[in-house]
């Protein structure tokens, strides 16, 4: 018997059926995506995480948006903030966690209380129900940008504390259990301070915000340049292009070398001639801090010398990376050969130096650039002076520039007509190339201390032969298909279009594009 | 005959036990064809393709395919993305929504597979794989189910929808003509950066481990088609991520014909046993009844005729 219906039967399959296509608009796209919902002041609050597994998600909090909003109030850092040691502590209304259910209630005692009283005054302030701050998707995505001091903000931070270093460096005494201050000692906060909190240890984020913020916030009020107190101020991008480079940054005071000769084991091993054999490397320490903002490039983890925890067969304090590892292991920042490889990877030099595997086994001889003192040159007694003058008679004859054959060795154009079935040969501008190259090169004194014999920047292309000032063509390696003993090496065709085709696209050189500006395409008679 | 209810929710659970206790269709094997031994296949090295379309001419040309409307030196039909269609056995797409200051080009054409779903689906065999790689299509066998292009996990067969009388399903064969005569496939012949190179299978995934090690930075370490749906023929090396240019990579590794091996094989069963044991039973219980029927009509002395009626 035809029961009373509400909605015909299709209806509601019909509507199930398209709520499952559409699933029921609960995936929607992400709102995180809008630009307004990029911020660089996004604290995770998630301090329970320290004590078992989270019952409510950890909350998104921004805290530029509720400095802003304290400052309407005329409120400052120690509304939310207690002070220890006269100085403003970054975490929340506390100085530590002493337990789960504390940790907890100073959270919501603290942000519940002050979002009820101003939802009772009726103004417009942020959440109270649970759901709304533990809230299951993000809200907002973090545009925060990692903050350091380079050379130019380190400069301007010496005139400020009137060259007082002892203002901001410190180290640690552990006998005496204080923090003291040794002249000649100072090095970056994040040799002591690292990721997390190690028992008095501080964290490198409670370190900096502690150190910089309290110094920040006790700017007098004549001085024109606020420093930021806030997060935008030094996380957001476009603020951190914003800070003043100074002019003439002079060199850092800290009783560095000019150069040193680097030695595989200190002086008193190598007596013992089995330990190292290996020549010496002449090093000019002032350039190569020009060529890094900070000296963390280099000296990542002490300003000592490298082989004091980088020994020759690794240790514990260097984690195992031997002394070889240290200096030319090819995919890191830090290794000498690293460093140099990824400058050969910038766009002044990739043209030539893509093609070249970062892992492939340098040739023999050239270890002799850098490692050019044999120990018999300097003798058993190290004296320092001597040394020194070698080291520098050395480095001075190095600083050439960019050596090529001479101007008549170098053919003004080349023919390139191998292959010729669709296209006109190529009229090569060879020298035209050479001399480009050489003259984007001359000022860079890397690639004028390692391109120092004749036809060595020839071997850019003129590749896998030996350096000549007749080098083969490529046509008498690459022949029409691929070599399968050789994965790397294509057929004529492919070597043409990578080796040109190549360079052009990593240099980005604007000209020659399309075909037919390389080689005019063949009027076909038929 | 009549029916329980108590039976009836019996059979029922019984019936539904025993197919909640069933395993996943999938066959049983250990077996792992790595295709046939000698077999041919193209590495295509995508951080070297440019977008040129040379593939796509010579193609055209080789395989006597009409003219398209635009020439293939109009580089303008990349701006959208394009798909096989049934003149155009192979199309480079152009790729720019994640770095749009660096595109990337892809060729995208059949891909060989060492175990291809369209041949394990085509019931006529139009579609074989030949051991020398190429999985060529008969057309005078097909009969135009088009079951190859739902079963093809890279949605590259397509039809000639125009041609009302002899439709075919047209996709790349490898030049499997100019295969046999030692030639190379018109696309590897004409492609100036030498982004697609044609050799033994096993010489090639050597070939793009080979150059995945000499530049680690530049290469994802990962040959597409080693191991997708079972294998590919056409393998594929790239210097940014293989979804960014616009490929699945969500297959998995079973080769489509075995997802559905272990359901076909049951096909035989159901179809020929089943009907005859069931059969069977019902013979053997309407017997039993037409005999316990009998035995009391024969028996009238003791069984008082009655009115009810089986149902």
């Amino acid at each position: 018997m035809k029961k009373a219906k509400y909605w015909p039967g299709w209806v509601v399959i019909f509507s199930v059926l398209v709520g499952c296509v559409f699933d029921f608009g609960l995936s929607g796209s992400s709102i995180e995506e809008h630009s307004s919902r990029r911020r660089a002041d996004i604290i995770k609050i998630d301090s329970l995480v320290a004590y078992g597994d989270l019952e409510k998600s950890p909350v998104e909090f921004l805290h530029d948006k509720h400095t802003d909003a304290m400052a309407k109030k005329n409120m400052d850092c120690t509304a939310c903030h207690l002070k220890l040691n006269g100085q403003i502590y970054p975490k929340f209304k506390r100085i530590e966690d002493t337990g789960r259910i504390e940790a907890m209630n100073v959270y919501h005692e603290g942000c519940i209380s002050c979002h009820g009283k101003m939802n009772i005054e009726k103004e417009k302030t942020g959440p109270i129900a649970c759901d709304d701050c533990h809230r299951k998707k993000n809200q907002y995505t973090s545009s925060r940008q990692p903050m350091g001091l380079d050379k130019s903000l380190h400069f301007r931070h010496l005139e400020a504390s009137e060259n007082k270093c002892q203002r901001c460096h410190h180290e640690y005494n552990e006998a005496e259990k204080k923090l003291t201050y040794t002249e000649g000692h100072e090095g970056t906060c994040r040799y002591c301070h690292g990721k997390e909190t190690k028992e008095n240890r501080i964290s490198m984020r409670l370190a900096s915000h502690i150190a910089c913020i309290n110094c920040h916030l006790k700017t007098k009020p004549e001085k024109t340049i606020r420093p930021p107190v806030n997060c935008s101020g030094c996380h957001e991008a476009a603020f951190q292009k914003k800070i003043k480079k100074a002019t003439m940054v002079p060199r850092i005071k800290r009783n560095q070398p000019d150069t040193v000769l680097l030695k595989a084991v200190s002086e008193d091993l190598l007596t013992d001639k089995s330990v190292s054999r290996m020549n010496f490397v002449p090093f000019n320490h002032k350039a190569h801090e020009n060529s890094n903002e900070t000296c963390r490039g280099c000296h990542h983890a002490s300003l000592k010398s490298c082989k004091e925890c980088h020994t020759l067969n690794g240790s514990t304090q260097g984690e195992g990376v031997s002394l070889e590892k240290a200096a030319h292991k090819p995919g890191s920042k830090r290794s000498c050969l690293g460093c140099h490889e990824q400058i050969k990877h910038t766009e002044k030099c990739v043209g030539c130096h893509l093609m070249m595997g970062r892992n492939r086994r340098m040739p023999d001889a050239s270890c002799l650039t850098c490692h050019a003192v044999p120990i018999s040159e300097i003798g058993l007694s190290s004296d320092p002076d001597h040394e020194k003058r070698i080291v520098e008679s050395i480095l001075q004859s190095k600083n050439r520039i960019t050596e090529t054959y001479s101007a008549e060795d170098i053919p003004e154009r080349v023919t390139i007509n191998r292959l010729s079935s669709q296209y006109e040969p190529v009229d090569f501008p060879h020298k035209k190339v050479v001399t480009a190259l050489i003259e984007n090169m001359k000022d860079d004194k890397l690639a004028s201390y390692f391109h120092n014999r004749e036809g060595t920047i020839c071997q850019g292309c003129h590749h896998y032969s030996p350096r000549s000032s007749r080098p083969p063509n490529c046509g008498n390696c690459h022949v029409k298909l691929w070599d399968q003993d050789n994965p790397s090496k294509p057929g004529i065709l492919g070597a043409y279009h990578q080796q040109c085709l190549g360079c052009h696209t990593a240099m980005k050189i604007e000209k020659p594009i399309g075909c037919t500006e390389c080689h005019k395409e063949k009027i076909s008679s038929n | 005959m009549s029916i329980s209810r108590r039976k009836f929710l019996g059979w029922f659970g019984a019936a539904g036990l025993s197919a909640a206790a069933s395993t996943s269709a999938l066959a049983a094997g250990n077996k792992h064809f790595e295709g046939y031994p000698g077999s041919f296949g193209v590495l295509h090295d995508i951080s070297l393709c440019v977008g040129c379309r040379r593939c796509e001419a010579a193609c055209n040309k080789v395989n006597a395919l009409p003219h398209p409307n635009e020439p293939f030196e109009d580089l303008s039909v990349l701006d959208r993305e394009r798909r096989t269609e049934a003149a155009n056995y192979t199309v480079v797409n152009r790729y720019e929504k994640e770095r749009p200051d660096k595109p990337q080009f892809r060729k995208i054409q059949c891909n060989h597979c060492l175990e291809p779903a369209c041949a394990s689906v085509c019931f006529v065999k139009a579609l074989k794989k030949t051991k020398i790689g190429a999985v060529t299509y008969d057309p005078d066998v097909c009969v135009g189910c088009r079951y190859c292009m739902i079963a093809c996990p890279f949605e590259i067969p397509a039809y000639e929808y125009n041609n009302p009388i002899t439709p075919r399903v047209t996709k790349c064969h490898m030049c499997y003509p100019r295969l046999v005569e030692g030639r190379l496939p018109g696309c590897v012949e004409a492609c100036p950066m030498e982004a697609l190179t044609f050799g033994k299978r096993e010489d090639l995934l050597k070939a793009a481990r080979a150059r995945i090690s000499k530049h680690p930075d530049k290469y994802i370490d990962h040959i597409y088609g080693e191991t997708e749906m079972g294998g590919t023929s056409w393998l594929y090396i790239s210097n940014v991520s293989f979804s960014d240019v616009g490929m699945r990579e969500d297959l998995g590794v079973i080769p489509a014909p075995q997802l559905t091996s272990g359901a076909l094989s049951a096909v035989p069963i159901v179809a020929g046993l089943w009907p005859v044991l069931l059969m069977g039973i019902y013979a053997v219980s309407k017997r039993k009844e037409m005999m316990f029927k009998k035995e009391i009509s024969a028996r009238h002395d003791l069984f008082q005729p009655t009115d009810e009626e089986d149902d």
